[in-house]
């Protein structure tokens, strides 16, 4: 039987090929994801072990609750005790934090999201930068920079230049040019620049702080006793003691699940969605050819071959095309790890080189995944194949019998929609976890797909009579046969569409839903600002100095420049953000849309009251006059009775009290300012008053000022990268779904070769014939865009209702609609190219006489 | 060599619509070199209903398949209705065939998903010309397929289907009519039916046809028989009878 399946493939070698390119693709971007991500994984944690190689014991404060983006500081002078610690050779405390050089004006900040640090310089033998030029920084004003920056700044040992930090600019000398460990400096595009401890310090305002204390180790005191003694001579709970390769591995744990992780699921769920697409091309082939050959099957039979082996035979084929498929997916997703390598390199964000590795789990789970799809879904077509009788063989024209569950395919069919609308309405609604809620949705959205696949059978024969009428305008007789074609096998057309519907319903979707986090933004700028100019912290997590605000009161035109501030609390188990409001400026810039309470509470609310935005109430479940317990960052703790709750999940998104409220609960190098509302006068223009903030925080680089119009721009191509990529990974399920109306079109074409034959003798021509198959891959493509749309539109719109209390709004985006809708036809004309080819090509005698 | 003719057609010529000239099909090269047609020259008259006959290897299918401009001949001439089939190209070829030339196929041909009327009406919408009504309803009539119109293939019997396919050929009153077996997948019923209706269509329409057959009772309604062996015609004669027609055959054997 091996034998035969074998010789099968051979002798269809185009069909097997098409086929396998659907699983293939698939296939390729697990492997490739999983190859990148495992290179991602290794790069990291080399990384801080090379970083780490001088430092046996790490010090670090204890954050007083997990899961927070802001850095927490130590008591610096404990440095003091560490080094009276017996074994202790060297101990310096280390600040981590962000700034940048200018130079010649120039500002040589990071590119492509990546941070730009600030680092203290330590001791030499504690030191992971070590001097390829000049030395570190000794003195005040000394600074010493990354080989990456002084090459792309032209910044020579000796020259003075700038450096923006959170208390201005500041002249600096460079007295070093630094490497990291022994190579490559720059990690996915971040900058590094070295200051002395007590001028970070002072430029940082953390005075008597520092992030870590670094301590190196007499000779033959190992890492594990060292910390031990640390650890004895430091009893308090708060700090944690770990040796530098604990410390290194779980900073690349961490990166790696901020990184790698979400690289890793996200190019997985494309993989996946490719992979289904895969799927309905294979149990589509297969359902076709076990259709084609039956009377072969029959013959079999009628020799001797038992039901058994008929299953085997077919089931045989498809595990040999998966297997082929992974391995050559397998392959293939190396070049593609390679190139996806490049690609982040290309646009500043650079991976460190550590070669390709290729894992045995990365080779055990694509060929699980490949050989595991194509034989699930070659079995529904190899149970039908075991069903033709022996005395098929004798009759002309015999047809595979119809499924025993045939007639309760559209119940089942509707029971799966039903499921798959309940899945994705428990992961709108419920309030589970996110992750769980996330799979709950696209389960739900996966059987959504499969229902209406099992069911759009059904609409192939209403939208062929609608398309049939113009497409027999245009193309005359042909299209009228091209039409008849489509739909003289709804089932096959069907899950051809299907397969395109996918992509396009994911593609519409993602539209629908980038779009409304889009919208969702400018609209909350449009209807809660009256302020046309904010200041904010440029960079993540910071802050901008206090003196800012002065500054931009000062400036002609501005009539009201309002402070807000914050910081990270924890209440219950959940973070938000505390929001501190100057109450008597607050409404003069920005509109509260109250649920429960009105503006003349915001001077109320006094050291102990505090606003709430209504889903974190909800979230919560406190209502006015209830209380709620706040942890501060700093590890402070504050207690506040809620007087009033308002709706905005995009702007002032937290829990809103008095500025006086929030002081106590900073860390002490926080200015509890980080953005301010500005109001222009009336009658003033803001681009002049914008220009006038700008000249003033001229030596606050650590400021950026923005119109609302350029908000709302920063987040458009924030959103719009993003979708970009979304498109891109999207893309490749369309190619596949390509692949499937090829193989289709391939596939009918063989079972019509006589059928062509006739039309090429009675005077059909070459062109026309291509016409011909041209319309009906487009009648196809066409159904499989429409479905893909509407579904996209159904998904995008529950979606967007779903978390509406997020802000999420639901825009139509009809021109885009329109795009893809031509699209599909693209891809069906560009699909029809190679079968329409073959039959044109086909000699009319011989397909004349072909059986 | 060419037999003579041993009898003058039946109807009176006013001009040939098919002349081959010499023709030769030769397959394969040196020893496995194959003539399939041996330099037959060959003419058929407006309003001719001819039947050629052989047996299998005689080259009856490859003279019909290169009068019909589906294949091409090694060497030698074809003219269908004036116009000469060498050197057309693939494009060329077809029009001709869609404008001057129709077929009957021994398996019909007929397109499933269309309907009896359609399939009739296929050749002339590919060539986006309109059917003239009057004649299509006449070929309706002749055809006796009237109530069956709006029926699918699949649900017509094989004579039906094939009167489906005479009229097919029929609509676009081309110059000449190819029939390649027409009744080889018939029962002697169906193919009465099948042959009165080629024949009205020579007597009553005028048409030209030229058909290749095995059955001896079909080429007794023709008005000439042609018989080939080895790529050669051996004798070029009246109507005969289906006697006639199997005595020769035998010597043929």
């Amino acid at each position: 039987m091996l034998g035969l399946v074998l010789r099968g493939l051979a002798t269809r070698k185009l069909r097997s090929a098409l086929t396998a390119i659907a699983i293939l693709l698939g296939v390729t971007m697990i492997s490739g994801t999983l190859v990148l991500t495992d290179q991602i994984d290794r790069a990291f944690v080399q990384i801080f072990q090379a970083g780490n190689a001088k430092i046996d014991v790490v010090i670090k404060q204890k954050p007083p609750f997990e899961n927070v983006q802001t850095s927490v500081y130590l008591n610096a002078t404990i440095v003091d005790q560490v080094r009276k610690v017996d074994g202790v050779k060297t101990a310096d405390p280390f600040i981590q934090t962000e700034g940048y050089l200018i130079a010649n004006g120039e500002s040589l900040n990071s590119t492509g999201g990546a941070p730009s640090f600030v680092f203290t310089s330590v001791a030499e033998d504690l030191n992971p930068y070590t001097p390829i030029e000049g030395r570190l920084p000794e003195a005040s004003g000394e600074v010493a920079v990354a080989k990456e920056i002084a090459a792309k700044g032209d910044v020579a040992v000796g020259s003075k230049q700038q450096l923006a930090t959170q208390d201005g600019i500041k002249d600096v000398t460079v007295v070093g040019i630094l490497q990291y460990g022994n190579g490559d400096t720059s990690l996915g595009g971040s900058t590094t620049v070295l200051a002395t401890l007590t001028d970070v310090q002072q430029w940082w305002a953390l005075e008597g702080k520092a992030s870590y204390i670094y301590v190196k180790a007499q000779d033959g005191v190992s890492q594990g006793e060292l910390k031990d003694r640390i650890r004895s001579a430091l009893p308090q709970q708060d700090l944690i003691v770990q040796t530098g390769r604990e410390d290194a591995d779980e900073q690349a744990g961490q990166l790696n699940d901020l990184i790698g992780k979400i690289i890793r699921y996200a190019l997985l769920a494309f993989a996946g969605v490719a992979i289904l697409v895969g799927a309905f091309i294979i149990y589509n082939t297969f359902s076709i050819t076990v259709a084609q050959r039956t009377r072969e099957f029959a013959m079999l039979r009628t020799i001797g071959a038992s039901r058994r082996q008929i299953l085997a035979s077919v089931i045989g084929e498809a595990f040999l095309i998966g297997l082929l498929a992974s391995v050559a997916g397998i392959v293939l997703g190396l070049g593609l790890a390679w190139g996806l390598g490049k690609l982040f390199g290309a646009i500043g964000f650079g991976l460190p080189a550590t070669g390709l590795i290729l894992s045995w789990q990365t080779v055990i789970v694509c060929l699980a995944v490949g050989i595991g799809i194509t034989v699930l879904a070659s079995i529904f077509p190899a149970l039908r194949a075991t069903k033709i009788a022996p005395i098929a063989a004798l009759r002309e024209g015999a047809t595979l019998p119809v499924g025993r569950f045939a007639k309760f395919s559209p119940i089942i069919a509707v029971i799966i929609g039903v499921l798959g609308i309940a899945g994705m309405a428990y992961g709108l609604i419920s309030s589970g976890s996110t992750t769980g809620r996330l799979t709950t949705l696209a389960g739900g959205a996966i059987l959504i797909f499969l229902a209406v696949a099992m069911l759009s059978r059904y609409i192939v024969r209403p939208v062929v009579s609608v398309l049939g009428m113009p497409i027999g305008a245009v193309a005359g007789g042909v299209g009228r046969i091209a039409s008849e074609n489509a739909a003289r096998n709804p089932a096959r057309t069907a899950v051809t569409a299907a397969a395109l519907m996918i992509g396009i319903g994911l593609v519409v979707f993602v539209t629908i839903f980038v779009g409304g986090i889009k919208a969702s933004f400018t609209g909350a700028i449009d209807s809660s600002l009256k302020s046309e100019i904010t200041v904010s912290a440029r960079g993540f997590g910071g802050t901008i100095p206090a003196a800012v605000l002065p500054a931009v009161q000062g400036v002609e035109g501005v009539q009201t420049a309002s402070p807000v501030g914050g910081t990270a609390v924890q209440i219950g188990n959940g973070g938000y953000a505390l929001i501190g409001i100057d109450p008597t400026t607050l409404p003069d810039v920005y509109a509260f849309d109250w649920t429960d309470g009105s503006d003349a509470l915001l001077g109320t609310l006094g050291t102990d009251k505090a606003l709430v935005e209504s889903k974190i109430a909800e979230e919560l479940k406190v209502k006015p006059g209830g209380t709620i317990d706040v942890l501060s960052i700093s590890g402070a703790k504050a207690t506040f009775t809620v007087v009033g709750t308002y709706t905005d999940p995009t702007i002032l998104n937290g829990i809103v009290v008095d500025q006086p409220a929030l002081k106590p609960l900073l860390q002490s190098n926080a200015t509890g300012l980080n953005t301010i509302f500005v109001r222009v006068a009336d009658g003033t223009s803001v681009e002049t008053v914008q220009a006038g903030v700008d000249e003033a925080l001229k030596q606050f680089p650590t400021a950026q000022v923005q119109s609302n119009q350029e908000q709302k721009d920063q987040a458009a191509s924030g959103v719009n990268t993003i979708l970009v990529i979304f498109y891109a990974l999207l893309a490749l399920s369309v190619v596949i779904s390509l692949f499937g109306i090829v193989n289709t079109l391939v596939l009918s074409i063989f079972e019509r070769t006589r059928e062509i034959g006739m039309l090429r003798a009675v005077g059909t021509t070459r062109r026309q014939l291509r016409a011909m198959i041209r319309w009906e891959a487009v009648i196809t493509s066409i159904i499989g865009g429409v479905l893909g749309v509407l579904l996209g539109i159904l998904f995008g719109w529950a979606v967007c209702k779903g978390l509406e209390s997020d802000g999420l709004v639901f825009v139509f985006p009809t021109s885009q609609i329109i795009i893809f809708l031509v699209l599909s036809i693209v891809a069906g004309v560009l699909a029809a190219i190679l079968p329409a080819r073959r039959a044109a090509k086909l000699d009319v005698l011989a397909a004349l006489s072909y059986e | 060599m060419s037999a003579e003719p041993e009898a003058a057609p039946v109807m009176a010529a006013t001009g040939d619509v098919v002349v081959a000239t010499d023709l030769t099909k030769i397959y394969g090269e040196g020893d496995s070199e194959v003539r399939a047609l041996d330099g037959v020259s060959v003419s058929f008259p407006k309003g001719q209903l001819a039947a050629v006959m052989g047996p299998s290897g005689s080259g009856k299918s490859t003279l019909m398949h290169i009068l019909a401009g589906l294949d091409r001949p090694t060497g030698g001439s074809v003219l269908v209705d004036g116009t000469e089939l060498a050197g057309l190209n693939d494009q060329k070829l077809t029009l001709l065939r869609r404008d001057k030339i129709g077929f009957v196929f021994q398996f019909f041909n007929l397109l499933p998903m269309l309907t009896a009327k359609e399939n009739i009406e296929l050749p002339m919408k590919i060539a986006g010309a309109k059917p003239d009504p009057e004649w299509e309803a006449t070929l309706v009539e002749a055809t006796g397929l009237g109530t069956r119109l709006t029926h699918k293939p699949a649900e017509l019997s094989g004579g039906q289907q094939q009167r489906v396919a005479v009229a097919r050929a029929l609509l676009s009153k081309p110059a000449v009519i190819f029939g390649d077996e027409p009744t080889g997948n018939l029962d002697s019923k169906t193919s009465g039916e099948v042959l009165d209706l080629l024949r009205r269509a020579v007597d009553e329409f005028g048409q030209t046809v030229i058909m290749v057959t095995h059955d001896a009772s079909a080429a007794a309604i023709a008005d000439r028989v042609l018989f080939l062996r080895d790529g050669k015609i051996v004798r070029d004669a009246g109507r005969l009878s289906a006697g006639e027609i199997l005595d020769t055959i035998k010597t043929l054997e």
